[in-house]
């Protein structure tokens, strides 16, 4: 209890409060972090411009090309517009060069800076050297929302900015003392492409893209970063557009030197790029989806070896070629995935008994299991929505009636040709509608016949797994908080309300693969009561 | 790291010269004023017969982005103050940012505040501002001072119920005031979206800023890029970079360059972003502009920005768009993921290709597609659907995407077979 552990605390406290409280009075808290003008530049190490361009295997014209359009030291410069795919070094390669150069510079990137407002303040606390801590409960410096009043502010602060530096240049070479160099000052637009999504980009963008002329400040540079080419940015007001810096993506003798970079044993990675790279480049180029895919690759790669740390010789990379080769078919077909836990142990296990698991070509069989958690109403719920999108409502009744399981199978007619081409454009019509929506009730309803049988099934057999789930008593759970986690999830997509009736429909969004191994993981019939035209 | 200052070479003082004067639209256009027929001049006379005369007047300035007009009226303005400096105030307004009337009156509280050193409210309201601004106008005009108000991007002050704009000349004409209004805009038609009632009011003068003649773009840009002889660099650095620029000049390739350059973009703006971009890339160690430089300039403004991303794509997303072309000559307009994947399926089908990737894998490639803007949804409203069920469109020609077929590295065979049909 607080009273016996610190007999000074007087006052009732939680046993939390108290605890922390004597924390803080053993130790001091350290003074929070105030930044200075030092912090608008890079606080690392300089860097020289061989290093620079070493470290970037592919980049050498473009840096170069940044290194000329940014210029000596205090000339002013155009807006630039640096763009290129995603992962071709953009980000990177700025900040390096900014280093390399050793001048102030602010960073603000649309993805964390999500709407006008957060992107105004954060660029005015970082000139006004304002960190957002505990003590003015992480508030900003000043509040900002629209353009005209970041006009002005950020005009303020440049000022002040600017004159800072202009006093620190004239002292002591800022190599020594770790201070920035130069009278201008920078300001980096990360991801602008987001910006495009936001409600209020039609004034935004142009006025990003005008911030030149309406500052009207020569010491001040703007750089842009996108992801997606000029021409997606082109609106009704013209302007004179930023100066275009273009990454390509990177080739495969690029791709080559990135991936050789850092590794302990290049003899090997050197075999196995040249088994895996090309394949994998004919589907995806970018750096990041390749480097998810070798890593676990590579591990496979290097098993049957005892020491890794040899060269390999013909005979052994032809060996060890063999023993890859199965596995780069499937690897092919995956996407990056994060698994759980319990499943990488039975990854180990079920691996040593695998078979070539490629009977359909190319195509690999997942594991029968989800991979994520869900209660069992939760899955019920989501085969019912399922059902309900797929199926429509006038078969409910025959399906669900209340003897259970009913046959859907129609009885099978001749096909004739008419039928045929009729059922392909039903087919193709299904295709291009995706799945139908569907009410509240009709959810509850197929969700409460769907569970009455579950129950009934489960009688039937031993009832020693029900004491886990407490039997009927497990599917009471509350329904619509469920109904609302599954949309939050993205399970179920909540759609408009319909005008007549005035109530919101609802649709699925998941693939049948994954209603079909959740409705295997309850040993639910589902492809009973899916319909087929 | 020593603390001397390294010595900086005659080419790179030139090199910051010239960027400098092409980043500075004062320099610029000054040369381009001088004749007296100009727009400065005009605009000068316009001005300063308002302020000698006690009048009120109001202006448009019209013409591209990048022609000019803010930095003529700049120019202008500067002259003016310094002939009369106790005679004239200036505020200025911008319709990207002010084109809200709240804000658009706080501005101009807050900047008559700022001129004549009064404390300005930020919790003013609209009425507050409105009276202020009238209040302001009647004294000024009675002390014979003139306010010029500049509107900048005025098209957007056009738009919605246009209040300040009315409340504004409404106030020139009946308060005792001297006040000139300059709008300053790109569409040429701009007046035509003025309320009747403002347009009465507004005296229908306009500035047309077009792009100077061939004979005058030659004469600028020997002006802007010929080094000043009597500045610290070397005298003789300098003739010669002044010759070898006269050279460049008149060669006929030089020609050819700039006129493919202004047949697209023909306001000075644009050329002299050219210009800073071949500026830049003067070789240092040669230490003279050459005509490679503005070669080099050219073709990045030149790109080819959709061909570029076809070459970026990889093979499964080419499959992805063959397919869609392939749907689109098969007359079935809307297509989504799923049938750009049976169309996927037929083609692996008939052809037994080695490239048949699973579905997960194809659906990372559609997003990506989607990510460059070579594709895109129809409707921006079909956020009830997941991605693979949005109907989608091309958003590149079908000869568009043969050529970076033909131009794609190791483009497998089939695929252009596939485009022929």
């Amino acid at each position: 209890m607080a009273t016996e552990e610190s007999p000074q605390v007087t006052r009732r406290a939680t046993r939390s409060y108290s605890a922390s409280n004597t924390a803080i009075e053993s130790t001091n808290l350290p003074e929070s972090y105030k930044p200075t003008i030092n912090d608008l530049g890079f606080r690392q190490q300089p860097l020289r411009l061989e290093d620079l361009l070493s470290s970037f295997p592919g980049r050498r014209s473009q840096i170069l090309e940044l290194l000329r359009l940014l210029g000596p030291l205090n000339s002013p410069m155009f807006p630039i517009l640096v763009y290129g795919g995603p992962s071709t070094g953009k980000t990177s390669v700025t900040l390096q060069v900014f280093r390399h150069l050793n001048r102030p510079f602010i960073y603000s990137s649309c993805i964390t800076c999500y709407s006008p407002r957060i992107l105004f303040e954060s660029i005015l606390n970082q000139l006004l050297f304002h960190r957002k801590d505990s003590g003015h409960s992480y508030s900003s410096v000043k509040r900002c929302e629209r353009p005209s009043d970041f006009v002005n502010y950020l005009r303020e602060a440049l000022e002040n900015v600017l004159t800072n530096l202009k006093g620190n240049s004239g002292k002591v070479s800022s190599k020594m003392s770790g201070r920035p160099d130069g009278t201008m000052v920078y300001l980096v637009f990360d991801n602008l492409e987001r910006i495009r999504d936001w409600d209020k980009s039609s004034t935004i963008l142009p006025f990003l893209f005008n911030l030149n002329d309406i500052l009207k400040m020569p010491e001040v540079g703007l750089i842009f970063i996108s992801n997606t080419s000029p021409d997606t940015y082109y609106l009704n007001i013209g302007y004179v557009e930023p100066i275009p810096l273009y990454f390509p993506d990177y080739t495969e003798d690029d791709l080559r030197h990135i991936f050789m970079a850092n590794q302990t044993n290049s003899r090997l990675y050197a075999s196995f790029l040249d088994v895996v790279l090309r394949p994998f480049c004919r589907v995806t180029r970018q750096v990041d989806e390749l480097a998810a895919a070798f890593s676990s690759l590579f591990k496979k790669y290097s098993e049957p070896l005892s020491d890794k740390e040899v060269a390999p010789n013909e005979e052994m990379k032809r060996r060890l070629f063999s023993h890859i080769r199965p596995h780069i078919a499937s690897a092919l077909n995956e996407t990056f995935q994060v698994r759980s836990q319990p499943l990488l142990k039975a990854e180990t296990n079920e691996e040593t008994k695998k078979t070539n698991s490629s009977r359909m070509l190319g195509i690999r069989e997942d594991f029968d299991k989800i991979d994520f958690h869900m209660s069992t109403s939760a899955k019920y719920l989501l085969i019912s929505a399922f059902l309900a999108s797929r199926n429509p409502a006038t078969l409910d009744a025959s399906l669900f009636d209340s003897t259970g399981v009913s046959d859907s199978r129609k009885r099978k007619r001749k096909a004739s040709e008419k039928s045929m081409d009729q059922k392909e454009m039903a087919e193709q019509e299904l295709l291009m509608k995706g799945p139908g929506t569907f009410p509240l009730e009709r959810l509850l309803a197929i969700f409460q016949c769907i569970t009455s049988l579950a129950e009934d099934s489960l009688d039937e057999e031993e009832s020693h797994e029900l004491t886990v789930e407490g039997g009927s008593r497990g599917l009471m759970s509350d329904v619509l908080l469920q109904l609302s986690s599954l949309c939050n999830a993205n399970f179920i997509i909540k759609g408009g309300s319909c005008p007549l009736e005035g109530s919101t429909r609802y649709r699925t969004a998941v693939s049948e693969d994954l209603a079909l191994k959740v409705a295997r993981s309850l040993k639910f019939p589902l492809s009973k009561y899916l319909y087929r035209r | 790291m020593g603390r001397e200052k390294e010595k900086e070479k005659p080419s790179e003082k030139a090199l910051n010269l010239l960027r400098s004067r092409l980043s500075d639209p004062n320099f610029i256009f000054r040369p381009l004023s001088d004749s007296p027929d100009s727009n400065y001049s005009k605009l000068k006379f316009i001005i300063s017969t308002s302020v000698t005369e006690a009048c009120n007047n109001s202006i448009l300035l019209l013409g591209p982005h990048g022609s000019g007009k803010v930095a003529v009226l700049e120019l202008v303005l500067s002259d003016l103050l310094q002939q009369y400096p106790e005679a004239i105030s200036v505020i200025r307004l911008n319709g990207l940012l002010h084109s809200d009337d709240n804000c658009a009156l706080k501005e101009i509280a807050r900047q008559l505040c700022m001129e004549h050193q009064l404390l300005f409210s930020k919790v003013a309201s609209f009425d507050d501002n409105s009276q202020f601004m009238i209040a302001m106008l009647r004294e000024c005009g009675l002390a014979h001072k003139t306010i010029i108000f500049v509107l900048d991007e005025f098209d957007f002050f056009a738009q919605g119920k246009q209040r300040l704009l009315y409340s504004l000349l409404d106030a020139m004409q009946s308060v005792n005031s001297q006040a000139v209004v300059i709008g300053v805009s790109c569409r040429l038609d701009v007046d035509q979206l003025l309320e009747k009632r403002v347009r009465s009011r507004f005296s229908h003068r306009k500035l047309l800023f077009l792009s100077p003649s061939k004979e005058d773009t030659e004469r600028f840009m020997e002006h802007i890029l010929s080094l000043p002889m009597d500045s610290s660099l070397p005298h003789n650095y300098a003739a010669e970079f002044n010759g070898r620029l006269k050279k460049i000049l008149s060669d006929e390739r030089f020609k050819e360059l700039i006129d493919t350059y202004l047949s697209f973009n023909f306001t000075i703006g644009h050329l002299v972003r050219f210009l800073f971009q071949a500026v830049s890339y003067m070789d240092l160690n040669a230490g003279f502009l050459s005509l490679g430089n503005l070669k080099t300039a050219l073709s990045s403004n030149q790109r080819q920005l959709k061909l570029e991303s076809i070459r970026d794509c990889s093979v499964l997303e080419l499959y992805m768009m063959v397919c869609m072309k392939r749907l689109e000559v098969k007359e079935q307009t809307s297509y989504n993921f799923y049938s750009v994947m049976t169309e996927y399926k037929s083609i692996h089908d008939s052809f037994q290709t080695s490239d048949y990737y699973a579905a997960n894998v194809c659906l990372r490639a559609f997003e990506h597609l989607l990510q460059c803007q070579l594709i895109s949804f129809i409707d921006n409203k079909g956020h009830n659907q997941s991605v693979e069920f949005r109907p989608v469109k091309l958003l590149i020609s079908s000869a568009e995407l043969h050529q970076g077929l033909k131009s794609y590295q190791q483009c497998p065979a089939i695929l252009l077979k596939l485009m022929d049909r």
